[in-house]
Order: C-alpha cells, then sequence, then structure tokens
C-alpha cells in the first residue's frame, strides 16, 4: 500500500480525486455535445437525435484526414468544417420545410438521420474499433501518490471552455449572434423585423455540428478508448441529460450539466452501494427523469411560459 | 351514439362485402402459411430470401408492439419512443415463467399484459408534465437502459444476464384435433398449385410451426379488435381530442391525467404481449434484441405503415421484419459494390424509408393507398383517421 492523501469520513481520498478528476474529463466531453444541442434547441426548439450521429461521422472524417496525411489539428478543423458544411445541408433540405411547433415529424427525420448516417459511417468504416489519434500532450500534469492528473483531462475541459467563450462571443459580439438570438427569442417577430430565419438556423445547426465534431473527438482521442460506429449512442443519453440538466437553452448551462453527469457517473454511482457499477446510464436517465419532472427548465434554462 | 346509428344505417350489401372480405383475408393467410410451412425462400437473382414462418411470426410480434405506439403517438399524440422497453418487460416476463415455472405460453400472458400495462401506467406518470420533446428524450433514455437493467448481477436468476434466458423447454405442440395433415394433402392434390404446397405429410416441426402463426394471427387478431374498439369508445375519442388539441380537449371535459395514463397503459401492454410472441416464436430472450435501436426500428415500422391507421401496424411489422433480413441476405447486386451490400444495409434502407416517408407521404403507405383509391373512385378523402 502506498501512502494515501488521507481519509476524511471513511473515504479513500486518492481514490475519490482520482474519480473527481474522471468526472471532469467525461464531464467536459458530454458538455460539448450537449453544447451542440443546446444550440439547436435555442435556435428551432428542437432535440437532434441524430447530434451523436452526425459528431462521429466528424470525427471519422477528421481520422481519415489524418490517415491521409493531414497533421491532427489540421484535420480536426477541416473535419468540423466538414461536418458544419453537411449539417447546413441537412437542416435546407430535411428540417426548414416543417412547423417547428409540431414536434414529431422533426423527431422522427432526425431518428431516420440518426440511422442513415450510423449506417453511413459503419459501411464506410467498418464496426471494428479504430485507435484514434492523440490530440492532447500524452502523460500526466500532475502525479501526488495515486492521483493522476491527465494532460489529456486538461485540455479537454480547456478545449471546452474555450468553445463555450466562442460561442459566447460570436452570440454576444457579431451580428450574426445577434440575429440568432432574436430568432430564438420570437421566431415570428423576427421575421417580421427582417431577419433571414432560414439561413440563421442554417448557421445555428453549423455550429453545432462543427462543436460536437470537435467533441466526438475529444471524446475518441482519450487514450482508453478506440474509435467506433456506435460509440455515441450512450454519450447521446449522457449529453442529453447534461444539456436538459443545465437548461436546454443555456450555453453554460451545458458544461454545467456535463460536469454533473460526469460527477454522477464516475463519483455518486461508486459510492452508493445500492447501485451497481454498470447503472451509470441508468443514473442518467434517473437524473433525466427527475429534472424533466421537477425543473424541466433545467438550472440555469429560461423558464417556458406558455399562453393559453 | 352517433356510431350506432351509422352502424344501423350500414346497407346489409355493405356488410357482406366487408365479411367476404375479410373470408377471404383469411383463406390467403392460411394458404400462405401452409405454403411456406417448409421451405420458405424466394429466389431474386442469386439471392435468397427467406419467407418462412418464423418471419412471419416476428413480423406479428413486431405488429403488436407497433399497435402499440399507434394508441400513444398515432392516436394520443404523445411522443413516445420508448417501446422497446416494453417488448423486452414482456419478452423477459413470459420467458421466466416458462423456463422457470414451466407455465404454458398463453398462460403467461396474463400475468405480462396486467404488469406491463402497470408499468407504462407508472412510467407514464411523468408524461402528465412533461411534454412532446422532453418526453421524447426521456423514453428514447428508457430505451437506451433497457439492455443494462436486463443484464444487472441481481436480476440474473430472473433474466439470465449477457447470455439470454432460454425458453426451449416450452414446445408448441399442435392440437390433435387441428386438420393439419389433412388440409396439407388436399392443398397438394390441387391442379397446378399443389406444387407450392410442399409434399408428403407435415412433420411435426411444421405442425408446431403452423399452429403457432395461426395462435399468432389469432392473438394479434384480438388486440386488433381490441384497439379498434378502444379507439372508437368514449376514452378512445377522449385520446384523439387530446391529440388533436389538449388544451381544447380539456376544456371539453377531458379528463387529461387519466387518458394519458390509460394510453401509455395500453400501449405497453401491447408491447409486452408483442415480446412475448417475440420471445415465444425465437425461444431466447437476449438483452441486445431489446435495445434501443429496437425502439427506433418500431418507430419506422410506425410511420412506415402510417402514423394512426390500424393496417399501418400490419405494414409496419413486415417491414421491420423482412427489410433487414432481406438486406442481409443479399450478397450481390450488379452495379453495387460488395461494400455497400455487407454493412448494416438494412438499417441504412430503414432511415432513408423513414425520411423519404416523413417528407413526402407523411401519412405513411396506409394513407397513401387510402387517397390513391379514393382518386381511382373519385371520393374526397374523409378527414377522419
Amino acid at each position: 500500500m502506498t501512502p494515501s492523501v488521507g481519509h476524511i469520513w471513511g473515504l479513500d481520498m486518492d481514490l475519490f480525486l482520482q474519480r473527481v478528476f474522471d468526472a471532469i474529463t467525461n464531464g467536459s466531453t458530454y458538455a460539448l455535445i450537449a453544447v451542440a444541442m443546446v444550440l439547436i434547441f435555442k435556435a428551432t426548439t428542437l432535440i437532434n437525435f441524430a447530434q451523436g450521429e452526425q459528431a462521429i461521422l466528424g470525427a471519422f472524417a477528421v481520422l481519415q484526414l489524418w490517415y491521409w496525411g493531414i497533421p491532427m489539428w489540421g484535420a480536426v478543423i477541416l473535419g468540423m468544417l466538414f461536418s458544419a458544411a453537411l449539417a447546413a445541408g441537412l437542416e435546407r433540405v430535411f428540417i426548414r420545410k416543417f412547423d417547428p411547433a409540431d414536434h414529431l415529424p422533426l423527431v422522427i427525420i432526425t431518428l431516420g438521420l440518426f440511422l442513415v448516417i450510423n449506417a453511413i459511417a459503419a459501411i464506410v468504416w467498418r464496426f471494428d474499433p479504430q485507435s484514434f489519434p492523440e490530440l492532447f500532450p500524452s502523460g500526466n500534469a500532475f502525479t501526488y501518490n495515486n492521483v493522476r492528473l491527465s494532460w489529456y483531462s486538461i485540455f479537454a475541459f480547456g478545449s471546452c471552455v474555450l468553445v463555450l467563450v466562442i460561442f459566447q462571443t460570436l452570440l454576444t459580439r457579431t451580428k450574426t449572434g445577434l440575429a440568432f438570438r432574436a430568432v430564438s427569442s420570437n421566431l415570428e417577430s423576427s421575421r417580421l423585423s427582417g431577419i433571414k430565419v432560414g439561413p440563421t438556423l442554417q448557421f445555428g445547426w453549423a455550429l453545432a455540428a462543427a462543436a460536437g465534431t470537435l467533441g466526438a473527438s475529444i471524446y475518441a482521442a482519450n487514450p482508453v478508448l478506440q474509435i467506433e460506429p456506435s460509440m455515441m449512442l450512450r454519450a447521446l443519453i449522457f449529453s442529453v441529460t447534461a444539456a436538459a440538466l443545465g437548461g436546454l437553452d443555456s450555453l453554460w448551462g451545458a458544461l454545467i450539466g456535463g460536469l454533473t453527469i460526469g460527477f454522477v457517473q464516475s463519483v455518486v454511482v461508486q459510492y452508493i452501494p445500492f447501485i451497481p457499477n454498470e447503472m451509470s446510464l441508468s443514473a442518467a436517465v434517473v437524473v433525466l427523469l427527475i429534472v424533466l419532472t421537477l425543473r424541466p427548465s433545467g438550472v440555469l434554462g429560461t423558464k417556458a411560459v406558455e399562453r393559453v | 351514439m352517433l356510431d350506432k346509428l351509422q352502424k344501423s344505417t350500414t346497407p346489409t350489401s355493405e356488410r357482406n362485402y366487408q365479411l367476404a372480405k375479410w373470408v377471404c383475408f383469411t383463406i390467403f393467410l392460411l394458404l400462405i402459411a401452409f405454403a411456406y410451412v417448409d421451405v420458405g425462400t424466394i429466389s431474386i437473382g442469386s439471392n435468397n430470401y427467406n419467407l418462412s414462418l418464423i418471419r412471419l411470426n416476428k413480423a406479428i410480434a413486431y405488429t403488436i408492439a407497433i399497435l402499440g405506439l399507434q394508441v400513444v403517438i398515432g392516436y394520443t399524440g404523445q411522443i413516445a419512443l420508448g417501446q422497446s422497453f416494453f417488448f423486452g418487460t414482456g419478452a423477459y416476463v413470459s420467458a421466466w415463467l416458462i423456463a422457470d415455472h414451466s407455465w404454458p405460453f398463453l398462460l403467461t400472458l396474463l400475468i405480462v399484459i396486467p404488469s406491463c400495462f402497470l408499468i407504462g401506467m407508472i412510467l407514464g406518470l411523468p408524461a402528465l408534465r412533461i411534454r412532446g420533446l422532453y418526453l421524447a428524450l426521456l423514453t428514447f433514455g428508457l430505451a437506451a437502459v433497457f439492455p443494462s437493467i436486463v443484464k444487472l448481477d441481481k436480476l440474473y436468476g430472473y433474466t439470465g444476464g449477457a447470455g439470454g434466458k432460454l425458453t426451449s423447454n416450452y414446445k408448441f405442440l399442435a392440437p390433435s384435433w387441428l386438420p393439419f395433415d389433412e388440409v396439407a394433402q388436399a392443398l397438394q392434390k390441387l391442379p397446378f398449385l399443389g406444387d407450392f404446397f410442399g409434399d408428403g405429410p407435415l412433420s411435426t416441426r411444421e405442425e408446431s410451426r403452423l399452429w403457432k402463426f395461426i395462435l399468432f394471427s389469432i392473438l394479434a387478431a384480438l388486440c386488433f379488435w381490441l384497439v379498434h374498439n378502444l379507439i372508437h369508445s368514449r376514452p378512445g375519442r377522449a385520446m384523439r381530442a387530446i391529440r388533436d388539441n389538449e388544451t381544447s380537449a380539456a376544456v371539453s371535459g377531458v379528463n387529461l391525467a387519466l387518458t394519458k395514463t390509460l394510453s401509455f397503459g395500453v400501449a405497453s401492454a401491447l408491447g409486452g404481449v408483442g415480446g412475448a410472441i417475440y420471445v415465444a416464436e425465437i425461444g431466447i430472450a437476449s438483452p441486445d434484441d431489446f435495445s434501443s435501436l429496437v425502439a427506433i426500428y418500431l418507430i419506422v415500422g410506425l410511420v412506415v405503415g402510417g402514423v394512426g391507421t390500424l393496417p399501418g401496424a400490419v405494414i409496419g411489422g413486415l417491414i421491420y421484419a423482412l427489410v433487414p433480413d432481406w438486406a442481409s441476405s443479399t450478397q450481390s447486386i450488379s452495379f453495387v459494390p460488395e461494400r455497400w451490400l455487407q454493412g448494416p444495409t438494412g438499417s441504412l434502407i430503414l432511415g432513408v424509408l423513414l425520411i423519404v416517408l416523413t417528407l413526402f407521404l407523411p401519412g405513411g403507405i396506409v394513407m397513401g393507398w387510402r387517397k390513391f383509391k379514393n382518386k381511382l373512385l373519385g371520393k374526397e378523402l374523409s378527414t377522419a383517421r
């Protein structure tokens, strides 16, 4: 036994700290996908079930570009551009013609996209897990006894915050961002005041897909994971829960939600004896259930006000 | 009241026509059953497509689950995506009773139906507060967690863990009073068509397969009859009122909470029956047969058949049972690279179908057919569905 940091309330602090770091790592990647969901929800009040698959398609494109000899970060940026362009196209062709208030056709369309994109990724890149190149320096930034904080965790969290800051600036300081916020606050009035609603929403989709691709790339670059077409299904549930927890229309809420879900997955589930380890997915769904029942607007979201 | 009036004014000829239609349909089903009981493949090019009763029985199971979705999505308008959860629950409850307690299949339904109904109602309670997309999210999450619940160590004794629960100890023996052999031999003697019906008397396995098909068809018919009556009764009208406009339904005195939970319960019970039939057909309940992909495929069946149409469930069930299977048995088509045929082509086709139908034919195949028929007959399409 190596000496440990100490025991507080009978907890092994080494293990506890390690799990908190794991929570931050996982939480940041969930938050990135959750940000993508939030952007689309803000714009169209639609939950894109295909978000995870779009993201994994983007990550595969990154991998392919890297195979072709493009440096890693260049490949990531090109992959983000590719998936942004693809998402803009998907929005134009499949989403725009539907009434945003009628949810069923939109849910069905995104489920259809889910199936199609998943199948295409599996046909092109096969189901075999492949290792994804490292995006961040390997090794640990900090080691103390048994507690390790890898560079990967730090960079994953850092890029998540960076993306949020960029998006925040984009939405509050630019004209397109202003239009986007206007559309998400009131679609009809913004159309009347001369905002081109369609292209603005398309912009939101593109931005969301870029964030999703970055998130999936970072997720797949985790040294303990390999990339395969169905890896996003689990992450999708976690991210959706994160988005709902933070409030489906709040960018920073996505980060809070992501970290909370990471925390629930890596820490809470480990310390509650009657929840078996493999139940982390179920724990996320239970959190989702509680949030949606008690406070549908999440922690930071705007409360929906309905006029009858 | 109005319904009764209309029924009594239906002309006798119309009723005879309906009766004749159903009799023809039953005879057609029986002919199919006898024709495909031994060999069940169609060859197109160099590919063999399986059309055995096993596929059709699976289709019946899916049909009943989709019928449940029709109730909750099609008629009540609640976007509940998690039908695979109840499909799986029914399957596992039935498998547990058959395997560990040696219950006969039909008796397990007496437990499956009320338990799924109750679970559905309880899980439907949050739906009273959660609406639209949020409900879709939650139910999708429910579908995603089902396999991991089944694989829990604590439930190993009941569910058999990742390996699944075998139910092969229960054999479907055809009752001896059914004249399967005589019918088969009579059909074989038919001029020209006799070749389709195989040779000689039926083996015990074929008889049990046939018996299963007939039994499941009867169960499905019962479910359809019950749902049809439900839809045209007072609670059914309340459901449709909620679908069309929740606020005005509440204002007109519809009990939203009761009606919604009822429709969740009915949908879940139907999902459970479907699951029980599925497990009775394939003989094992294994966790991956009830993943969230199954939930999405059931939605595909619902949409392709036609949301809010009862016959749509049959078409949807057939499509779910046959398309992925046939896609994977398609080994070669000229001009299509082999790589595209080896992957999950079935899921690609189903996804494309889902998108194309939602874009161009929102009522699914059934509504499309009705429109086409009415155009031919020059009738106005009635808006009631």
